[in-house]
């Protein structure tokens, strides 16, 4: 009896610890609304959910529209989660989701966390799995299409419905004000910039994707913003791949690094719920190497 | 020869779950037992597919290049941790955190002239200043525009209105509204005081935007400053100041009077002997209400390593009591503009040069560390024979023979 239970035992708990350890793809969505808030199967934000975008992929819905602070709990309860106990995240976030995520770790980054079980109710909010309360969450790293955390010019010039709070957070200084971009925990950001822009670009300095400039989705540092391009324009700084230093001197966000500047000019803002424009080549990144 | 039905049974057990284990191996290892199942992948290459002889030489050319990208990435997330974690998240070099230095410099932004309609004038580049974004309840913020032409030359600029209000939204009663009287400081530099106490706005807790009607160049124009005002402080600094030294690290203490408990987050600049920046220390834990301490600590090692002249001064203490999942997030704690504190250390005796050690850093690392192997292995399997990069700090734990495994 003793050996039948052992040899059980042994199998379930070898079971049991592969079963509990599982990576997640994360999907943090950008300005206006898409999928169900607490429903992580609902990828209409982005685009048809059979399209690969990372191991074990959930969409992190928020209402876009609402504050950042009055949404962070959308996140929270997303990272308690799968990024937990045993468990891992990758991270892709999107814009005013690059705000969004920025502001929870800097904010909640190095709280006490209870282990959650993965399975989320009809809210999104999961079960404690038994584990041990730990410091912060399980976060391997994170890509950024058009990072809207250093803001965008379009909130300031009062473009956008002021009806939305978020639109409020989006401006420049404000954005730039609202915690320490540089405290991820040492979690690295890797930064997809975007230069397709045309329609705003009066309103935008430097390069842009028609909604966020250089400056934002670069990850240049600061409390305001700056004109930053692609190499060969005489009359802007060179936004810099890597974390170097950009041509002027601006510097980037501790744990931030340009991935991708888009010198063909090639990819817009919009993912037109078909993981299109910038989305779509972190969404071909996230598919290689959040495995 | 009759064997006994419960030993039978036994093995039998022990027979499905050996069988199952390699299922059950497959699946954790592609991270393909998720709490609901993952949508079949599209067609075509995928990452882990199993590796065939006969793969054209471009498939396999992908494939490696796929393995080394992953080689490289999870190397440098281990080393860089590894690297960035010797000192805690609440200690940090100043050189870490450039924005966050001298957090009561004024905002400076410079635009194309705003006009009505969405539209710009590029031939008139607005520059404002703005004294803050977030105000405590007996703060005062400062505004001011001026206008200059695609030369430098200064604009003609003319204030034909300035109002400020609460921003409110959907149902929220509408905010109260003040004029602000800007006022021409010469050389068409104009400028305005923004103090809400002062105001109807005085109890109004959220953003007070202030939307400021110009003429320049011949155009109208407006520009919008925004501030973040808290009317009511959740605690106050009790002036009680001391230094002590706790785990071989120096701690900044500052004793605050706290009236609403919650989590509160506070950060402090360092500076060495000689006025430069030196260190960010950030306290962020939950206070309760009454007498409590906020400890601002410059972490040992950080010292030894940046070998400041010392000694060394607190200034430019800012805090927040933040207000979980609410809108507006936070109430603000007095600042402390300017010196705050000057440490007595005189040395580094007593303070010590051992790294971080906490569970989450020894958690991150094991999992960066495994990630490291696991890929490694990947991509001697897929080129035998072939060295391995190297790595960019140091050996990979386990050698080359270990480089194979890597699985949870």
């Amino acid at each position: 009896m003793n050996r039948k239970h052992t040899l059980c035992t042994l199998c379930l708990l070898g079971a049991a610890s592969f079963a509990q350890a599982t990576d997640y793809t994360l999907w943090i969505n950008g300005r206006n609304p898409g999928g169900t808030p607490g429903n992580y199967g609902d990828f209409r934000y982005w685009g048809p959910d059979s399209v690969p975008a990372g191991v074990n992929k959930k969409a992190v819905n928020w209402d876009g529209r609402s504050s950042i602070a009055s949404q962070s709990g959308r996140v929270r309860d997303a990272l308690d989660c799968f990024c937990t106990g045993n468990n891992w995240c990758y991270i892709a976030s999107y814009s005013a989701g690059d705000l969004l995520l920025g502001y929870t770790l800097a904010n909640y980054g190095g709280s006490r966390r209870q282990p959650r079980n993965a399975a989320p109710n009809a809210a999104g909010v999961c079960g404690a799995s038994g584990a041990n309360p730990q410091g912060g969450w399980n976060i391997k790293w994170v890509r950024v299409a058009s990072g809207a955390a250093g803001g965008s010019e379009i909130a300031d010039a009062g473009a956008w419905t002021t009806s939305e709070p978020l639109v409020r957070d989006l401006k420049v200084g404000t954005a730039r004000a609202m915690y320490n971009h540089n405290a991820t925990r040492g979690i690295w950001f890797y930064m997809y910039a975007g230069a397709r822009g045309t329609a705003y670009s009066f309103l935008l300095p430097g390069q842009d994707d028609e909604v966020v400039a250089y400056h934002s989705s670069g990850a240049a540092a600061g409390s305001g913003a700056r004109s930053l391009c692609n190499p060969g324009d005489w009359l802007c700084d060179d936004l810099r791949l890597g974390t170097a230093a950009n041509q002027g001197g601006s510097t980037k966000w501790s744990y931030h690094s340009v991935e991708f500047r888009d010198d063909g000019e090639d990819y817009n803002h919009y993912g037109d719920g078909n993981w299109a424009g910038i989305i779509g080549v972190v969404r071909a990144a996230m598919a290689t190497t959040a495995n | 020869m009759a064997r006994d039905p419960g030993r039978r049974r036994a093995f039998g057990l022990a027979a499905v779950c050996a069988s199952l284990a390699p299922l059950i191996w497959l699946l954790a290892r592609d991270g393909a037992v998720p709490a609901s199942a993952p949508p079949a992948p599209a067609p075509g290459l995928r990452f882990f597919d199993p590796i065939h002889v006969a793969q054209p030489p471009e498939v396999r050319a992908e494939q490696r290049r796929l393995l080394q990208q992953q080689v490289r990435l999870t190397d440098h997330t281990y080393c860089s941790y590894l690297q960035n974690s010797q000192y805690p998240h609440e200690s940090r070099p100043a050189g870490h955190n450039p924005d966050q230095l001298y957090p009561n410099r004024p905002l400076l932004e410079a635009s194309p002239m705003r006009v009505e309609g969405g539209d710009s004038d590029p031939q008139v580049v607005l520059q404002t200043t703005q004294s803050r974004v977030y105000l405590a309840a007996g703060e005062t913020a400062t505004f001011s525009l001026r206008a200059r032409d695609a030369h430098g030359q200064a604009v003609p600029l003319v204030v034909t209105r300035a109002l400020a209000q609460g921003m409110s939204y959907g149902a929220e009663r509408a905010a109260p509204r003040v004029t602000l009287d800007f006022a021409d400081g010469g050389a068409g530099a104009w400028s305005a005081a923004l103090m809400p106490d002062q105001t109807p706005l005085a109890s109004f807790h959220g953003t007070i935007r202030t939307e400021v009607r110009y003429k320049a160049g011949g155009r109208d124009g407006f520009v919008l400053f925004d501030v973040l005002y808290s009317p009511a402080l959740p605690a106050s600094w009790t002036g009680r100041r001391s230094e002590s030294r706790d785990g071989g690290s120096l701690q900044f203490v500052l004793g605050l009077d706290v009236r609403q408990p919650g989590r509160y987050v506070v950060s402090g600049r360092v500076d060495d002997a000689q006025g430069r920046p030196f260190a960010l220390a950030t306290f962020n834990d939950v206070l309760g209400a009454g007498a409590q301490q906020v400890r601002l600590t410059v972490f040992g090692k950080l010292l030894h390593d940046g070998a400041p002249a010392l000694p060394l001064v607190l200034r430019d203490v800012d805090g927040y009591l933040l207000r979980e999942n609410a809108d507006p997030d936070r109430l603000l704690v007095p600042r402390l503009e300017g010196k705050v504190l000057a440490s007595a250390a005189a040395s580094l005796d007593g303070f010590s040069d051992a790294e971080w050690q906490s569970e989450e850093r020894s958690r991150y690392l094991a999992e960066y560390a495994k990630d490291r192997i696991a890929a490694r292995g990947r991509l001697a399997q897929f080129d035998p024979g072939v060295p391995l990069p190297a790595s960019a700090c140091g050996p990979v734990a386990g050698g080359a023979a270990g480089e194979t495994t890597g699985q949870r």
